[in-house]
């Protein structure tokens, strides 16, 4: 550790001691309206230090001049490369940007759906967990090493046991609370169980020491095969992808509308954002594989979840396998990503993935937003039933609702349409130069994808339909305060600025989706200089 | 021009987030937008210059910010093949606010603002000149309907919002994949350029570059799922009843008169011109379809005993000829298809507002109910008369041009042309549309003689019926003049239209019927072809002239 590295994530910092603050701060004040504002302005000052220290261009990590080659790590004979004598635990490429920008974004959302205190308290406990989540996102996103991605893991896991247990005391909601505790720590636990395999075949902690060209020897290659099952296995959990899927729906129904927006969203960037760095990134070697599981996730959790989605009845459960169906949608990019010989950049589905990501992330909130706005103080909208007839009542949350739902059943002028658009273009363009041996797979993929977004458009339009179509049977009070309010309107806007716009995004999350070709290119870099200047490049 | 296409076709989307306040208000504020619009599709028609293929194009980088490779345009322009079915969307939607004026008393703000986005939804779909811009005014149009339907739409509304979403979302998302493969190929299809989603470029490309055989089968099939639902052709065509009797009277005018065109229209810009061996292989399956469409619909239609739902019924078998007309892949027929796609805008469209206005009279659709109301409502019983007689072809107005040519195109196909294994096919299907003709002034006129000849009927409403205001009159007559000018004066139509369409569907012609194109070609084929068109018109117009 050096105070580059502190400079460096000195964001995460700002959140950390933020976080420890407000934990501290709330043993000693009964207040329990000042901390949100707080909350907010640590996010916006985490913002601050982002950009003036987080936001470099994508450079390689280390200038190539300062590599060395060390071979000899825990004399398993692997040809390793440790980078400098720092051995650093960041990176600071753009997939590292866009993973910390998603976590303010969505930080800064989430404490504006929290923004009116608790019925029964515990709002610091609340906020200060909520900003160890985003800390713990932007750490996954950045990080260069095992230990430090699975602490970055593990910090938005743990501080979700907390939150799901404040808000709601009631059987449904410890049950949730216990369901999703006892599954995140196994899950957890064969996470880090395939990390143990993955050191164990790579022989370095390092993810970075992981582009390289040199492969694994070819003994190991069954064992590279196991961590990259138990990975996948473990971060499917926090992705929420079939078959790993089964706690998401009680737990969504058991708790607020805001934890629900909370486990929609955060978890699943982290999810995948672990996955590109470890899978895409870290296992390039493991290619011929990796492509078919993700097919095969993609199309079971789409399916499964627009398929279930259909007869669902309480609301929080119907986004819950709304939830599980785009996490179907994104492993279409990984798929495309993962399949031999893709271009990544523009067609290269990870990009595609990040850029649905975002879009995803800000439809889902603002639904979960205008859903916080119209609760009541003891009660919260239960059914879908219940909306009836807001188009009447309350026009504007209702038009919020719709365009986060046309958004996500992927219509225009909303966002949703591209990330759609992106994503069975990259799946259409898997060799469709070469006509090879996947293209069929794939085409099979785009149209089950597509034939999903069909399906998946009839629960969100029910919705729509019983928002405008039809009479209010209830009022609803509509007590969420202003905070929910502004969060749907920031979201709902959001999407439709970005189905006008989509361009800058798109840009950023492409150059996101790149990191993969830029980290070939550097290694091809370093290995030509180190070739040319004569020195062997493993001694195995 | 340029300014004037873009305002155009902004405008009702502008004045859709501008319009609010009371009910006057709002309908003012629409009746003047719609009316402005209007203006400005005329002022473009009256400049188009014949056989041009970017009128008052307008081609901005959307995507500049990206990667030169994902150049997405906002471009749009008016060729030939667009200019009319524009100027058309721009007539009926003044013709829907008019008809919306008093029958719609709820929320009204809200209904104009969803009136006139879908304004500028049907308005792009004709004028993009991007296959991502298309797509998207295409599926935005969707939204704008649904909310129509839905709110202010009759007793099962909203399961009828649902259905007709869903059915033409379904094939369009499988369009959407046979689009973006289309760009996919094209871009990697080894020529070497940046990847483009223009329709122009793309169209040349594939022109100069054709695909595989195979694969244009498969892209024809999935652009068939979105096309072919929206048109509808059988069998696809269940949500269109449903729709139709459910929308209020604007929203059918609109579906009616412009959203389903977007169906044949979308086989005119995309199936025929880039995939045009598998359309010319597909031929004879197309033109089964839609001669099942022409009699099922007929049949089906005479069998209602719903106002709407009649039309509705008979929309599905007028467009089994517009794709007849289509798919039978010669320049006449291909001339009065796309005619006829115009034609059937117009007098569906009147017909759905005069049901309207009859509805607003009479508070129902049945037409049991109906009965010798020509002495209430002679005005209405005119225009009634008048819409229906152009739909089922009267000489002399619209109708019979269109039928007309697709059907002597047809019986060019089946008689005219080298014979081979179909011939007998294709002579079976010209005589069967004949009779779909026969059936259709059947129904159409029982329709007219049930509802306003005979004896009065008893009504359960006691209040005073009166006859056509002159707000609606106002709505009907611009309709009345175009389909007597189309009858009188199709040429002017045509010429218009004419050089767009043979350049789209050249390939796809040659390849219907090799041998014929090559010999034609040889003879200095345009103009040639030119001077058969006129005579056609001509023996047409002597036609029409006969008492």
């Amino acid at each position: 550790m050096n105070l580059e590295v502190v400079n460096f994530l000195s964001a995460e910092i700002v959140l950390v001691v933020a976080a420890l603050a407000i934990y501290l701060g709330g043993a000693f004040s009964t207040s329990q309206k000042v901390w949100a504002p707080i909350a907010l302005g640590a996010i916006l000052l985490s913002a601050v230090a982002l950009w003036q220290y987080g936001a470099k261009p994508p450079t390689p990590i280390l200038p190539a001049e300062s590599a060395t080659w060390d071979a000899s790590p825990a004399g398993l004979g692997v040809a390793a490369m440790v980078y400098g004598a720092q051995n650093t635990p960041v990176i600071a490429d753009s997939l590292a940007a866009y993973g910390r920008w998603l976590a303010l974004a969505i930080g800064a959302v989430m404490v504006l759906i929290v923004w009116r205190p608790l019925a029964m308290g515990g709002m610091p406990e609340y906020l200060g967990s909520l900003l160890l989540m985003i800390a713990g996102l932007m750490l996954v996103a950045t990080a260069a090493n095992l230990v430090l991605l699975f602490v970055g893991l593990e910090l938005i896991s743990i501080p979700t046991y907390i939150l799901l247990s404040l808000g709601r005391r009631d059987p449904a909601s410890q049950e949730a609370a216990a369901k999703y505790f006892y599954l995140s720590v196994l899950a957890s636990a064969i996470l880090l169980y395939g990390l143990s395999f993955f050191y164990g075949t790579a022989g370095t902690m390092q993810l970075s020491a992981l582009h390289s060209p040199m492969a694994v020897p070819t003994e190991f290659e069954s064992l590279g095969k196991v961590a990259m099952v138990l990975i996948v296995a473990g971060l499917c959990f926090r992705v929420t992808a079939v078959p790993f899927h089964f706690y998401a729906p009680d737990v969504y129904q058991g708790t607020t509308q805001a934890n629900a927006a909370l486990l929609s969203s955060l978890p699943k960037a982290a999810g995948l954002l672990a996955l590109v760095r470890l899978i895409v990134l870290g296992m390039p070697e493991m290619e011929p594989y990796s492509w078919h599981i993700f097919l095969a996730l993609s199309i079971l959790t789409m399916t499964l979840g627009n398929v279930l989605a259909l007869w669902q009845e309480n609301v929080r459960r119907l986004f819950a396998y709304s939830s599980i169906a785009n996490a179907g949608y994104m492993f279409i990019g990984l798929a495309v990503g993962l399949a031999p010989g893709t271009a990544s950049g523009l067609w290269g589905g990870i990009g595609a993935m990040f850029f649905y990501l975002c879009v995803y992330a800000a439809a889902t909130l603002g639904t979960f937003a205008v859903l916080a706005y119209l609760n009541r103080q003891r009660q919260q909208i239960e059914t879908v039933e219940e909306l009836a007839g807001l188009g009447r009542t309350h026009p504007t949350m209702a038009a919020a609702l719709a365009v986060c739902m046309f958004s996500l059943a992927g219509l225009p002028p909303a966002a949703g349409l591209w990330g759609k658009l992106m994503l069975f273009g990259s799946a259409l363009n898997v060799e469709s130069a070469s006509g090879g041996p996947l293209r069929p797979w794939f085409i099979a993929l785009a149209i089950i994808g597509a034939l999903n977004a069909a399906v998946a458009a009839y629960y969100y339009l029910r919705i729509v339909s019983l928002m405008y179509f039809r009479e209010p049977l209830v009022t609803l009070q509509a007590e969420g305060g202003p905070g929910p309010y502004v969060a749907a309107l920031l979201c709902s806007l959001t999407v439709l600025v970005l189905g006008f716009y989509p361009g800058p995004l798109m840009k950023e999350c492409i150059e996101a989706g790149k990191s993969r070709e830029l980290g070939a290119q550097r290694w091809e870099q370093v290995i030509i200089r180190e070739s040319s200047g004569g020195k062997s490049m493993t001694e195995r | 021009m340029k300014t004037l296409l873009l305002a155009t076709l902004f405008l009702p989307a502008v004045a859709a987030t501008l319009t609010g306040g009371g009910r006057m208000q709002a309908r003012c504020w629409a009746l003047v937008a719609s009316l402005a619009t209007l203006v400005g599709a005329i002022v473009l028609v009256a400049g188009f210059p014949i056989g041009a293929e970017d009128f008052a194009g307008t081609h901005w980088h959307w995507f500049a910010a990206m990667d030169k490779a994902l150049d997405i345009q906002f471009s749009v322009g008016l060729d030939g093949l667009s200019l009319w079915l524009f100027a058309l969307t721009a007539l009926l939607l003044v013709v829907a606010v008019l008809v919306s004026w008093e029958a719609i008393k709820d929320q009204e703000s809200l209904y104009y603002r969803f009136l006139l986005l879908l304004g500028t939804g049907m308005l792009g779909v004709f004028v993009a000149r991007d296959i991502i811009l298309f797509y998207l005014f295409f599926e935005f149009t969707l939204v704008p309907l649904f909310f129509l339907i839905g709110i202010w739409g009759s007793e099962q509304r909203r399961y009828a919002a649902i259905k007709f979403f869903l059915f033409t979302l379904a094939g369009s998302v499988l369009t959407l994949l046979g689009l973006l493969t289309i760009v996919l190929w094209d871009w990697n299809s080894g020529s070497g350029h940046p990847m483009t989603f223009s329709i122009p470029e793309l169209t040349a490309h594939l022109q100069a570059h054709s695909m595989p055989y195979h694969l244009q089968v498969w892209l024809f099939l999935a652009l068939f799922a979105g096309f072919a639902i929206k048109v509808p052709l059988f069998p696809l065509h269940t949500w269109l009843p449903l729709a139709h009797v459910e929308a209020p009277a604007a929203g059918s005018i609109l579906l009616a008169g412009v959203l389903l065109k977007i169906g044949t229209y979308g086989f005119l810009r995309f199936s025929l011109p880039m995939l045009p061996d598998a359309a010319a292989a597909c031929m004879p399956w197309m033109l089964w379809l839609s001669v099942a469409g022409i009699l099922y619909g007929a049949l089906v239609a005479l069998a209602q005993t719903d106002l709407k739902r009649l039309i509705a019924y008979s929309s599905v078998s007028h467009l089994g000829f517009c794709m007849l007309g289509i798919f039978a892949l010669n320049r006449v027929a291909l001339q009065g298809g796309a005619l006829q796609m115009i034609n059937h805008g117009l007098s569906t469209g009147g017909l759905f507002a005069l049901v309207g206005m009859l509805y607003q009279r009479y508070h129902t659709r049945r037409i049991a109910d109906f009965g010798g109301i020509a002495r209430e409502v002679p005005v209405l019983a005119f225009f009634m008369l008048f819409m229906t007689l152009a739909s089922i072809g009267l000489p002399g107005l619209n109708g019979f041009v269109g039928e007309f040519l697709l059907l002597m195109g047809m019986f060019q196909r089946a008689w005219g042309t080298v014979a081979t294994e179909w011939t007998v096919q294709y002579r079976v299907i010209s005589v069967l549309a004949v009779s779909g003709v026969v059936l259709g002034a059947w129904y159409m006129l029982s329709l007219v003689a049930r509802v306003f000849f005979g004896p009065l009927r008893e009504r359960k409403h006691t209040e005073p019926i009166t006859d056509l205001t002159l707000r609606e009159v106002a709505a009907l007559v611009p309709l009345c003049l175009v389909i007597v000018w189309i009858g009188v004066q199709p040429k002017f139509f045509l010429d218009r239209m004419a050089p767009a369409i043979d350049q789209l569907t050249g390939q796809a012609m040659c390849a219907a019927d090799p041998k014929e194109e090559l010999a034609q070609r040889r003879k200095g084929a345009s103009e040639q072809r030119n001077e058969e068109m006129d005579d056609i018109l001509k023996s047409a117009m002597e036609i029409a002239r006969e008492p």
